[in-house]
């Protein structure tokens, strides 16, 4: 009834991903195709232009800004020599958000389960 | 690993906030065996939470929203009861309500706009930010948040959910990780550092022998088992250059009887060389000196209507039965006085006598 929960995932780890996968992830609307429900969101990292592909007919209608920053949740779905496209639950305008402390936050996250994990299992040892 | 025993729940002081737990470790908690309703995350008794998240499902009733959220480690429902102006269906989700005189106040008016404003607070659609503080159910075998505050959060830059991710990872590292430790240890041996415990032994000691007065070296055996168990302790160790047990006594010795006079349990009623220590409440002389400087002076008419006030009393102790008594001791003897009923105080910090 409940759907899985949306992992953070950053814009350039997607790929790896393969089918199926409940993410959230983030980027500037760079193009939006109404006619065929697809976006594209768009981060620089690395010196490297990444792209994330959104089928966004769950979101519709939305106004689209672009060149805004924006949130997307939804589930990866893979296409043969297409690569990774997330088709959208969630499509939210966060324009002005402060991208590099967002990444810093995601990293600090991770790095705690990380930690934690290596402990043995975590709390959840009584 | 067993439950602590629920008695001692109240001790930890998690179980009296809505902890902030990541959702995936609210759905695995282990319910308690003694108390059913209480869960536990690392031996810490939790039963209500405090989540912020996405919202991923929406079902409505007449009686409430229940919501998914989502905080990108797990899933949970939250059921969100209406509060009465919420569950009217006819409610400012039409017209607006014409603007209002500013001298008037028309309560119709007012509800529409108090209706309008839950409304906003409260509805939420798939995509928008829920803050939920609740209480943690099981219900039909899935976990739930039964929500006691919750709120829709307008967060256009993501700020309130960075902050969120970067606040949780520390409340985990300084509270939910330690582990909860209870000083149940069958001796009946009193928490705490070995100053806490000698100064306890101390007290103890003073009151069980009615001890009036005593020098240094009449209660510094008492604290000689404390130091041995540090020794015994240290020697286990490589032997390092440190203090000495008998310095080490003396030195704990000193700090007692300094935490002591700071309580006003004791006081020295004359600084000479020879240390002698006066146990304030078993001091006759001075309770009777306090009593007649109270009993005196509250019939004069200066002092006639309110009282005595305590700095008074306290300058006029310390001129004619010693310099030393502290305010401390004097606050200790003014309630054994007004407990056996010879004073009676008029005001916080005034006393009289008849």
């Amino acid at each position: 009834m409940l759907p899985p929960h949306a992992v953070f995932h950053f814009p350039w780890e997607l790929n790896c991903l393969g089918e199926g996968k409940s993410v959230r992830t983030f980027g500037r609307l760079s193009c939006y195709e109404a006619d065929t429900s697809r976006a594209t969101l768009s981060c620089q990292h690395a010196s490297k232009e990444h792209h994330v592909f959104v089928r966004t007919s769950f979101v519709e209608p939305f106004n689209p800004i672009i060149g805004a920053q924006y949130l997307v949740l939804g589930e990866t779905e893979t296409y043969e020599g297409f690569g990774v496209m997330i088709c959208a639950r969630v499509l939210s305008c966060v324009d002005g958000v402060n991208i590099a402390l967002l990444q810093k936050a995601i990293e600090g996250q991770r790095s705690f389960f990380r930690e934690r994990d290596s402990f043995g299992g975590g709390g959840q040892h009584r | 690993m067993e439950e602590p025993p629920s008695i001692l729940w109240g001790l930890d002081p998690i179980f009296s906030a809505f902890a902030r737990l990541y959702i995936q470790d609210i759905l695995q908690m282990t319910e308690s065996v003694q108390i059913p309703g209480i869960y536990f995350y690392n031996s810490h008794p939790i039963y209500k939470v405090d989540v912020l998240g996405t919202v991923v499902y929406k079902r409505e009733r007449d009686n409430f929203f229940c919501y998914g959220v989502d905080d990108g480690t797990g899933v949970i429902n939250c059921l969100c009861w209406k509060g009465e102006l919420l569950k009217d269906k006819d409610d400012g989700t039409g017209t607006a309500p014409a603007p209002s005189d500013p001298g008037v106040f028309d309560p119709v008016v007012e509800l529409k706009k108090l209706k309008q404003a839950q409304q906003k607070r409260c509805r939420l659609e798939i995509g928008e930010l829920l803050r939920v503080r609740g209480s943690v159910k099981t219900f039909r075998q899935q976990r739930e948040i039964s929500a006691s505050v919750f709120y829709k959060v307008d967060d256009p830059l993501m700020a309130v959910q960075i902050q969120w991710m970067m606040d949780v990872p520390e409340l985990y590292r300084e509270c939910y990780d330690k582990t909860f430790e209870l000083q149940s240890d069958g001796h009946g041996e009193s928490a705490g550092t070995p100053l806490i415990k000698a100064t306890n032994l101390i007290k103890d000691f003073i009151k069980q022998k009615s001890v009036s007065r005593f020098r240094p070296y009449d209660v510094q055996d008492l604290l000689q088992p404390l130091i041995f168990n540090q020794l015994r302790a240290a020697s286990a160790e490589p032997e390092a250059a440190g203090p000495s047990g008998c310095q080490q006594l003396r030195q704990l010795l000193k700090e007692v009887l300094q935490i002591l006079q700071d309580e006003g349990v004791v006081y020295r009623r004359v600084k000479a060389q020879d240390e002698v220590y006066h146990v304030t409440e078993q001091d006759k002389d001075l309770l009777i000196a306090v009593k007649d400087i109270i009993r005196e002076d509250s019939k004069r008419e200066k002092y006639s209507e309110k009282g005595c006030h305590v700095l008074h009393i306290l300058s006029a102790v310390r001129q004619r039965h010693s310099l030393n008594v502290s305010a401390a001791a004097l606050e200790l003897v003014l309630k054994s006085l007004e407990c056996n009923s010879d004073i009676v105080s008029t005001s916080d910090k005034h006393y009289t006598a008849f």
